[in-house]
Formats: C-alpha cells, structure tokens, sequence
C-alpha cells in the first residue's frame, strides 16, 4: 500500500483516528491518512459518503468529535482556519459578489498586510497564467463560469496555501469544458508543485487527476492507492464494484476441493484456483466467494469453446460496443471491440481468464487473490 | 389555462393578440385600484388647504373652493389666528418642537435597534448564540398589547426619571422595534450563502471582517428596507409617546392629537401636520430607493 511517491516525501498532513458525528450520525469513521508534499490526492466515493466533511474538518470549517489533524507537523485540530494557511475552492466558487475580480484576488493578500505594490504584482502575476487579465475589473457576478472557477482557483492560490482543498470544483461545468478544465487543472498543479486535495464523485476525474486515490465509502477510508492499484488490486467488493464503467461482473462462485485440486465452481464450470489456494483456504471459503471480472476482460472466443451466452443488449460506442449477456439467469457485461459485429439475440461463446479476475470472500466482502494462475 | 396557453410562444403556438377589451378593462382595473389607495392621500392634501367652512361641507368637492395657507401658518404660529378656525384653536405651542423631538428620538431609536437587530441576527445565524429559540425570545416583546407594558414601564420610568425625555422614548422604541429588525435582517443574512463567508474566513479574516467585509455590503438592501420599516414604525407610534411624554418630549403623532377643541376636530390643522409629517417618510424612502429594489426581491444572493 505504500505510496508510488516513495517514501522519501515529506508526510504534509496527518489525520489520526479523525472521527465526526452529527447528532448521533457518523459522517466520518476514524480515519487515518497521511497526505505528502507535492501530491494531487483526490477522495472519491458516492455523495454522502463523508468525503467533504472530511475536507472542512481539514480546513478548520467544522471540528472533528474525535482524533487529531497535523499541518507541517502542528497539531492544528483546534487551531482556527484563519490561521490554517490552507486554500480551499467551493463547489459554486463562492466568489464575493459585491467585489471585483481583482478586489477579490486582493482580499487575503490585503489580510497579510502586503503593500498595495506587491499586491498588484503578484495580482497580474497570476492573472496572466489564468487568463483573467481582461477582467480584473469586473464584478464578479457577471462572469461566466469558466472564468468564476479560475477566479476561485487564483484567489486560493495567492495566499500561498501550505495546501489547496478543492471540493467538486468542476461539478457545474458543462461536459466537453470540463475535461479541457481538467486538464488545466492538472497542468497547474505540475507547474505550481502544490498539494492538492480534490473531491469528487466522478471516478474519471479522479482516475485521470490524481497521483493517490482514496476511496471512501459510509464515512470509511475503504483503500487509498494509485490509480492502477486501485483499478487493478481493489481490497474489497465496494472499491471492485465502484472503480471501473461499466462495473465489474461479480459472480457468486462455489469452492471445491477434489483430489488435491482447489476449484470455484460456478454453473456447472470449473476454474483451477490451485495457484492462490493458500489464501483462499484462509478465507473460509466455505461460506462463499465471490468472483470478479471486469467487462473489458471478458473475451470473445470461438464456437464451442467457453462459455455460451445470449447477447440480450449491444450498445455500441463506436471503437467498442458493451454487451449484456445473458448465461442463463446471470446477466454478464462485456467491453468488446466494435469490429467483433455482435448482433442482439445471437448466442456468442466468451472466456473468463482467471489471469485477470479477482476472488473476494462473500462473507466479508475482502480481496482474497488477485489475477490468478 | 386558456389565457396562459395562449400566451406561451412555441412553435406550434401563435400568440394571439389581445383584444381592445381586454386592454380597456386592464386599465380600469389599474386605475380603480390606485384611485381607491391614493384617495385618502388626496383627500388629506385637499382638506389642508382648504378653510374652516368647507371641512364638513356637504356635498364635498375634491379642489378646496377657496384655497389657503392658513392651515399650515397656524401650525408655525400657532398666536396668529385667523378667521374661525384660529379663534377654537387651543394649541399654544408651535410644531416645531415636537418636530426636534421626533428627529431626535426617531433616527436614533431605528439607528440602534437596526444595529443592534443586524448584529444579534448574524450572532443568532451565523453562530446559534442563545440557542434556536432566542429570535423567539426576542420576539416575546411583540405578543402581547402595547398597553400591557405600560404600566410597570410608567414605574420604572418614573423611579429612573426617564419620563418626558428624549432618551426613555428612545430606549422604548429601539426595544419594541428590535424584534422586527433582527427577524427582517435575519432573513437577509440566512439568504447570504455560507460558503461565501467560509471562503473569506480560509483566506484569513476574522469575523468581524468578515461581517464587514463580506456579510454587510451583500445584505445592504435588506438594511435599507429594515431600516425605512423601522423608521415609519417608530415616526408614527402614538400610545408610548402620549404616556411617556407630558409637554418636553412630544413627538409629532402626540402633537397631531392635540389638535381637537371643545367644540370639534380641527380637519385642517390636522391634515396639513399629516401632510408635514409624512414628508421625512417619502423624503428616506426616495433617498435609499436604489437599495430598496434589492432589499424587497428578497434572495436575490441566491447563487
């Protein structure tokens, strides 16, 4: 699980057993993370699954019940957000209406105490990287969008934040705009070498933005990893069943031991698991498996071999087409090449290889094994 | 529904024009019900001009017969009688004085319940100081009858030798208004999106910067328009001013009540002081208009 950063980063910020309850409700279960410099981290996970609770609890805009929040190695879980030094970007930007742009971008500087100089200076500075110099006098009411987030974004930025929190800051975007703003995004955070933490519940997003994702779920961390690690070693049913579109196919599977020989069993078909049985003896398999297989790694094969199915849907998407088939009341997706001419009603053969699949145990939902043989 | 489908521009629709009856009983409609609410204005104007003899006159006539000034002399001089009207008059004293009175007690009374309304509203929204049933609380001293505080008022009053001055009106005005100014202004605040004041705080603020920095110009046409309620409010209050003041302190509702002789009402007198009166009304209301129009389309923040 250690980061792909290495460990020769600095730990930026720390939460240890972070806890928050509203009323008796927990929105945010003990959690512990370390975030390190220089890193675009992004929380992931279903709306209301804590990830924004976690973000104002890091800022100072609420006060975890329980746990502790270290800045640069300061306990800061009291310490008041005006003296956090932390950047934050809404959702809706929460620009000052009544302002200027520019008055807007003065306003923490002002706070500092700079001269009226510097201000100007390091103003038109980042004005100029984030193309706002054309409206510096404008109100910011009468900004589009676009311009409302570079706004938002530079005004967090201009105080220096020892780390910029953004919280679904592309969510009013229009699609098309918003990837081209992701990529801004992402650029700016390479040039400016900052700490980002980004929330979202868009798993695209946070697939192609962030070096770490951590995905959360009922106020639970359920894995933080890379991207990759995420997509291809997911610890438990929620993150498999999360991480991926169209979701991974999970099938209910059976575990046999004969002569020696460990197999799941599903249907009447059987799949060697001999190489992992170590761990899936472990597991107590006897109360059920899961097995897992995303819908880009179901394979076509020839008449006869595999497994025959009923495409019920195609669903083409031009370079590739996503099928649902049907292998008798099991409904099983498929990512296959739009080439492949798969017409709906036919009965096509796939394969399911256990190179890339993954084995989680029924009862508590936990990885067993990942891609085996 | 007809109407309304026909008035919907689609493609398929074609707006049909309005007929010449309907714009005439549009119009009439307008017309009848601003003759009905400017009536009584007009008919307070009309009666200041005119002379003793043609305030009861039967049939009456809208243009006074013989128009005149006196009405509005014998405010100022009150010694200077003239014809009828003048020789009934018991008034002694000039409005003048009681005109002082209210421009003092007034402003002042709606500056600090207005202040002290804003802030208590931002300390109950923002910060739930008192609990959520404080603005209830508050708004305790605007159940009960008027005249149900009179009394243990007049005690306190008397032993603190607050009655007849200017300063025991003003404490009672801006503590019976203060309710309406932090209920009004509170739904101002609550229509300021919290995430502005937050980012503001993230930038480094502290709160009172952020009250006024941030809070206080979004919520200014909200103060407008609680203000002009509050000032109307406090010009006009006539059964506090009456007990608490004797001969000093009058204020104008108390003076306008003077002017009834043994014999009958003085109409005249008594309509040109209501004339005069409402002058400072119209005068504030003109002066903060350009934040009126945001301060009465409530939530216009909403973002």
């Amino acid at each position: 699980m250690e980061n792909k950063l290495g460990p020769e980063r600095n730990v930026l910020l720390s939460l240890k057993g972070v806890h928050k309850e509203f009323n008796g409700f927990v929105a945010v279960n003990r959690i512990d993370l370390d975030v390190y410099e220089g890193e675009f981290l992004c929380f992931l996970g279903p709306s209301g699954c804590g990830k924004t609770t976690t973000l104002r609890m890091i800022a100072g805009l609420e006060t975890p019940t329980d746990g502790e929040i270290y800045l640069k190695g300061q306990r800061i879980t009291h310490m008041p957000p005006q003296q956090r030094n932390i950047g934050f970007v809404f959702q809706n930007y929460a620009l000052f209406w009544h302002m200027t742009v520019y008055d807007n971008l003065a306003f923490g500087l002002r706070i500092r105490r700079l001269s009226p100089k510097e201000i100007d200076r390091r103003i038109r500075e980042v004005a100029e990287r984030f193309e706002l110099t054309d409206v510096l006098r404008k109100k910011a009411t009468y900004l589009d969008l676009s311009s409302m987030q570079r706004v938002a974004l530079a005004r967090a930025i201009l105080i220096e934040p020892y780390l910029l929190l953004l919280d679904e800051p592309l969510n009013n975007i229009r699609p098309g705009l918003r990837e081209l703003m992701r990529a801004d995004l992402k650029r700016m955070q390479r040039d400016l070498g900052c700490t980002m933490i980004y929330v979202t519940h868009d798993q695209e997003e946070a697939m192609t933005l962030g070096d770490r994702i951590l995905v959360m779920n009922e106020g639970r961390v359920e894995q933080i990893g890379s991207p990759l690690e995420i997509y291809q070693q997911p610890v438990n049913l929620f993150v498999a069943g999360f991480i991926g579109r169209p979701p991974m196919n999970l099938i209910p599977v059976q575990y046999e031991v004969t002569a020696e020989q460990a197999w799941v069993v599903w249907k009447g078909y059987r799949w060697s698991v001999n190489s992992v049985k170590e761990q899936v003896e472990k597991s107590k398999p006897e109360r059920g498996l899961v097995l897992g297989i995303r819908p880009e790694h179901v394979r076509l094969s020839p008449e006869g071999l595999g497994i025959p199915a009923l495409v019920e849907v195609v669903q083409p998407l031009g370079r590739k087409d996503i099928l649902v088939l049907k292998i008798e009341d099991t409904l099983l997706q498929a990512v296959v090449y739009g080439g492949a001419k798969v017409r709906e009603g036919a009965i096509i053969w796939v394969e399911v290889p256990l190179r890339d699949a993954h084995l989680f145990s029924a009862d508590t939902g936990r990885a067993v094994a990942h891609g085996i043989g | 529904m007809k109407m309304l489908g026909s008035r919907r521009v689609g493609a398929s629709q074609v707006v049909r024009p309005k007929s010449t009856i309907f714009w005439i009983l549009r119009w009439a409609a307008i017309l009848a019900t601003l003759a009905f609410f400017s009536f009584p204005t007009v008919w307070l104007l009309s009666i200041s001009f005119k002379p003793p003899i043609e305030w009861m006159a039967f049939p009456p006539t809208l243009v006074p017969r013989n128009p005149t000034f006196d009405n509005y002399v014998v405010l100022f001089r009150p010694e200077l009688p003239k014809g009828t009207a003048g020789a009934m008059l018991r008034v002694t004293e000039p409005v003048t004085k009681s005109f002082v009175n209210s421009f003092i007690i007034v402003p002042v009374a709606t500056f600090i319940s207005v202040v002290c309304g804003f802030l208590a509203a931002y300390a109950v929204t923002r910060f739930r100081v008192g609990g959520a049933f404080m603005p209830f609380f508050v708004l305790t001293t605007r159940m009960f009858p008027p005249a149900a505080f009179a009394v243990p008022l007049l005690l306190y009053y008397r032993w603190l030798r607050l009655i007849d001055t200017p300063i025991g009106l003003i404490v009672i005005y801006a503590g019976f208004t203060l309710a309406f100014s932090l209920w009004m202004t509170k739904g101002f605040i609550e229509g300021v999106p919290r995430h502005v004041e937050e980012a503001a705080i993230l930038d480094g603020a502290s709160p009172w910067r952020v009250l006024f920095t941030i809070t206080l110009p979004l919520v200014k046409g909200g103060l407008a328009a609680t203000t002009l309620f509050v000032f109307i409010l406090n010009w006009t209050e006539f059964l506090y001013a009456l007990i608490f003041t004797s001969t000093r302190s009058i204020t104008v509702p108390v003076q306008l009540s003077h002017y009834v002789g043994a014999v009958g009402r003085f109409y005249g007198p008594q309509a040109a002081l209501g004339v005069v009166a409402s002058i400072p009304v119209v005068a504030l209301g003109y002066m903060i208009q350009k934040y009126l129009v945001t301060g009465f389309s409530f939530g216009l923040l909403k973002r």
